[in-house]
């Protein structure tokens, strides 16, 4: 607690700890020293029972019981936590839908030929998601199947058709109950907006129907935006295949230009990535003294560019400040989400240009160079050259770059896990049900500086493929995963006989990156193939979803929908509902009988760990395969 | 004797104390306003945080008697106001030179210039009771503010003696429930809980683990 928090704390990355002693030393304020001078932080506000919708109010109820039980407008505990609970919802789910639209319009401009620096490079998915929607590619060239796609994915943005087409992935039984439960998604942008409304004083109530509308809000971002997202970056930019990467603060070289791409919309870095090559701009950087120009990727953004050309990683959501601190970074090149606003007053203590890109992300401090598809491998070549440009201001002696680089593999996307097991989930289903595998589970999310940074997914994660459980990574998770050498093929070692075996035999890790946070679609869309081939629902699977380290409005979308999907998923970080015992109730309890999956909450990885296990034990008992009984999946106390 | 009393259990943290009290010590008495005077106003309170996350504690002046502050004071500007009981700092007399803040069991005093009617110097600030609120029937401002119950202002012995029938009570409910005299209730304690485990979870990376 406070601010004289050990190093050792913060992070369990020597490369964060390096960087973060030299901010102390050099009084550069971080993230750290920024969450404690916000502690203590508002109760009320942690505990969902503030509302400030309207102003009648602010109005906060007293979590004792003494205090005032109601807000003005009569909205009691449970009206307010559903109520911001669905708002934050709506928020995540509006981040990844837009940027869904995003990658769509420009889909859209390149199947009209409009845009530079992009190219239809899966076509056989753009055939495949073609026919999904029941669009015949037959005889027709690829930019007019395109066209149709997008016009198609256009209408499900909208509310004209009602209906969103990816959600048919979803087993039979799965897409029914939404039905009957009214949380089938009609339309990507019109839930969110009927969120709002919602949630507006005096409409919506009720907190269970609040909380319903919430789930298929949520559903609406993950068999929508963020699989628009996902499928068609796929179409544009290559569907992901195994690849060998490098991962933390080593990936940046001294003796070259180094440009950190950070953010999570690929369709800019991968232009960048084209323009670095352009024998113009090396030739400048050589003049100037450097060896060549060296991209590294942070959070999303990096993992699209790491999944799809093996991008070396620099980090993670708490690395972003760090890797400023490096005194190597000539340039941070900024889409949109999660990049912290004081990227900018870091960097001014370095000779670091930060470059923003997007019309609705600018930061004070930034240089905005507006990005334009129709002319994205000019401005890609513009942005390369401002970071080129700025290292003749690098200042050598402020040079520090920790360590060298942990080797790391990407690029397992749904098609790539099918491919290494022979085109089928046949031999996927036979390990699990001889209990070679136990089960899936899906750690994800982000880095949140009340955890460690990066204990939360790696322990968890250790201790799952450990006892046999295969683990599938995106976001924060997969840098955090990397660092810890438990994504290299090698490291199957680390895993229980069952899995070692199976990913010896594949010669695939025992932990998978499935890519950016829009990717954990590709999770689902996993989920629902495996369903599917076993003629059952999602629920029944030996499946979970954990986001151990989670901070942002996103995540709180993605563990909705994955819940949602019927698979069980165990927060590490509290949500804002402990102020409503109803509202704990619901998600931690009742969910079950309502969506047969709902939420843990757990802190501890270790703990964290046992649950999980004892969930997919049950699930395999229910399905009559050989499992373990509860008492028999040892608690950390009892374990040696 | 009236008294601000803490029911430390109840704190969570919100700091609408804090703004409360730099509203009353302000020349407009007026949220609205108060932030944009110059000099700024300042909380007298001071929320500070436990040993975990989720737990806070209101420290401000406890008004002792006597009061290491005034006994060194040498120039009597902090002095016992006996009419009313408390502790008051004349800003007139104050030369700064904080002894007051260096004896002070609590560290609640603190150097800034006031902004009503003290001189426009730097001087010492600390909790003046809201004695002109309470003398025209209100109660203090930071006590007003709290709508958790973990400010209380009222007799010393009565809000000891009603603390005391609660801690009885718990005790005769369980002779281990000793590390708060009230049972939260299930939210305030599932959220606490979290910030417990966190905390030891981050404890635990700092000793060495994994």
């Amino acid at each position: 607690m406070a601010s004289h928090e050990k190093l050792s704390q913060l992070s369990i990355n020597n490369d964060a700890r390096a960087m973060i002693a030299r901010a102390r030393e050099e009084g550069i304020e971080t993230v750290w020293d920024r969450l404690a001078a916000q502690q203590p932080q508002c109760g009320y506000c942690a505990m969902g029972v503030s509302c400030r919708n309207c102003s009648m109010g602010p109005c906060r109820v007293d979590p004792f019981g003494d205090g005032p039980q109601k807000g003005v407008c009569g909205a009691d505990a449970d009206i307010i936590v559903a109520r911001n609970l669905g708002r934050t919802i709506a928020a995540g789910a509006s981040a990844h839908s837009d940027h869904g639209r995003d990658i769509l319009e420009v889909f859209a401009e390149l199947a009209k030929g409009e845009t530079s620096g992009y190219e239809l490079r899966d076509e056989t998915k753009l055939r495949s998601l073609a026919e999904e929607r029941g669009i015949d590619p037959t005889g027709r060239r690829p930019n007019e199947v395109a066209s149709d796609l997008a016009e198609a994915m256009m209408e499900e943005f909208g509310t004209a058709k009602g209906h969103l087409s990816f959600s048919d992935r979803a087993p039979d039984k799965r897409t029914k109950l939404w039905k009957t439960l009214g949380i089938d998604p009609r339309g990507i942008d019109r839930e969110n907006v009927e969120m709002l409304h919602r949630t507006h004083m005096g409409v919506d109530n009720d907190y269970v129907n609040t909380l319903l509308h919430g789930l298929r809000t949520s559903l609406s971002d993950g068999w929508g935006g963020s699989m628009v997202a996902t499928e068609l970056s796929d179409v544009m930019f290559g569907t992901p295949q195994p690849v060998a990467s490098r991962v933390n603060l080593g990936a940046l070289k001294a003796d070259y230009v180094n440009i950190a791409l950070h953010g999570h919309n690929p369709l800019l870095s991968d232009v960048i990535m084209q323009a670095a090559e352009d024998e113009e701009l090396v030739a400048r950087a050589r003049e100037l003294g450097a060896k060549g120009i060296n991209l590294v990727g942070l959070c999303c953004t990096g993992n699209e560019l790491q999944m799809r050309k093996g991008l070396p990683m620099a980090g993670n959501h708490l690395m972003q400040e760090l890797v400023l601190l490096t005194g190597a970074l000539d340039a941070m090149v900024v889409d949109y989400q999660c990049i912290m606003p004081s990227v900018t007053d870091v960097a001014k203590c370095f000779h670091t240009e930060v470059i923003s890109t997007a019309d609705k992300a600018k930061f004070t401090g930034a240089t905005h160079i507006s990005f334009d598809p129709r002319r994205g491998y000019e401005i890609g070549k513009e942005i390369v050259s401002h970071g080129v440009e700025a290292y003749a201001n690098r200042n050598p002696e402020r040079v520090r770059i920790p360590g060298d680089t942990v080797e790391m593999m990407a690029g397992f996307s749904v098609e790539a896990i099918l491919g290494a097991l022979g085109g089928t989930p046949e031999p996927l289903v036979e390990a699990i049900k001889a209990g070679k595998i136990r089960g899936a589970v899906g750690v994800v999310g982000c880095n949140n500086p009340k955890i460690s940074q990066d204990h939360g997914h790696v322990t968890l994660t250790r201790r799952l493929i450990e006892n046999d459980i295969l683990v599938l990574v995106t976001g924060c998770s997969a840098v955090a995963n990397g660092k810890a050498g438990q994504m290299m093929p090698e490291a199957a070692e680390m895993a229980g006989p069952g899995l070692k075996e199976v990913c010896k035999a594949l010669g695939i890790p025992p932990v998978l990156h499935m890519g950016s946070c829009v990717d954990n679609t590709r999770i689902l869309t996993l989920a629902a193939a495996l369903a599917n081939y076993l003629g059952t629902d999602i629920s029944q699977l030996p499946l979970a979803g954990a986001a151990p380290e989670w901070y942002s409005e996103k995540a709180v979308s993605i563990g909705a929908y994955v819940v949602a999907s019927g698979i069980y998923t165990v927060l590490g970080v509290q949500p804002a509902i402990f102020g409503s015992p109803n509202v704990v109730n619901l998600l931690a309890a009742g969910l079950e009988d309502v969506v047969g999956a709902k939420f843990a909450i757990e802190a501890d990885p270790e703990k964290a760990a046992v649950m999980i296990r004892r969930h997919i034990e049950s699930k395999r008992a229910a399905l009559g395969l050989p499992h373990l009984e509860t008492k028999d999946v040892e608690a950390p106390s009892e374990a040696a | 004797m009236k008294t601000v009393f803490v029911n430390p259990e109840r704190c969570i943290g919100c700091r609408q104390c804090e703004f409360a009290c730099a509203v009353a010590h302000s020349r407009s008495h007026d949220a609205a306003t108060a932030p944009f005077e110059t000099p700024r106003p300042h909380s007298r309170i001071h929320v500070g945080t436990g040993t975990t996350y989720n737990t806070s504690f209101p420290n401000k002046c406890r008004h002792c008697d006597p009061a290491p502050c005034v006994e060194v004071c040498p120039t009597s500007s902090m002095h016992r106001d006996r009419e009313r009981d408390v502790v008051l700092a004349d800003g007139h007399k104050c030369i700064a030179c904080a002894m007051c803040a260096m004896v002070c069991p609590f560290d609640v005093i603190t150097f800034h210039s006031a902004a009503n009617g003290a001189p426009p110097r730097v001087v010492a600030t600390k909790c003046d009771g809201c004695v002109e609120r309470v003398s025209s029937g209100e109660i203090p401002a930071c006590v007003e503010a709290c709508k958790a119950g973990a400010l209380v202002f009222g007799d010393l012995n009565e809000l000891i003696a009603a603390g005391c029938a609660r801690e009885s009570s718990a005790m005769l409910t369980s002779a281990t429930a000793v590390s708060l005299a009230t049972r939260e209730p299930d939210g305030v304690a599932g959220w606490r809980a979290w910030g417990a485990s966190a905390t030891h979870v981050n404890e635990e990376v700092r000793h060495g683990k994994p």
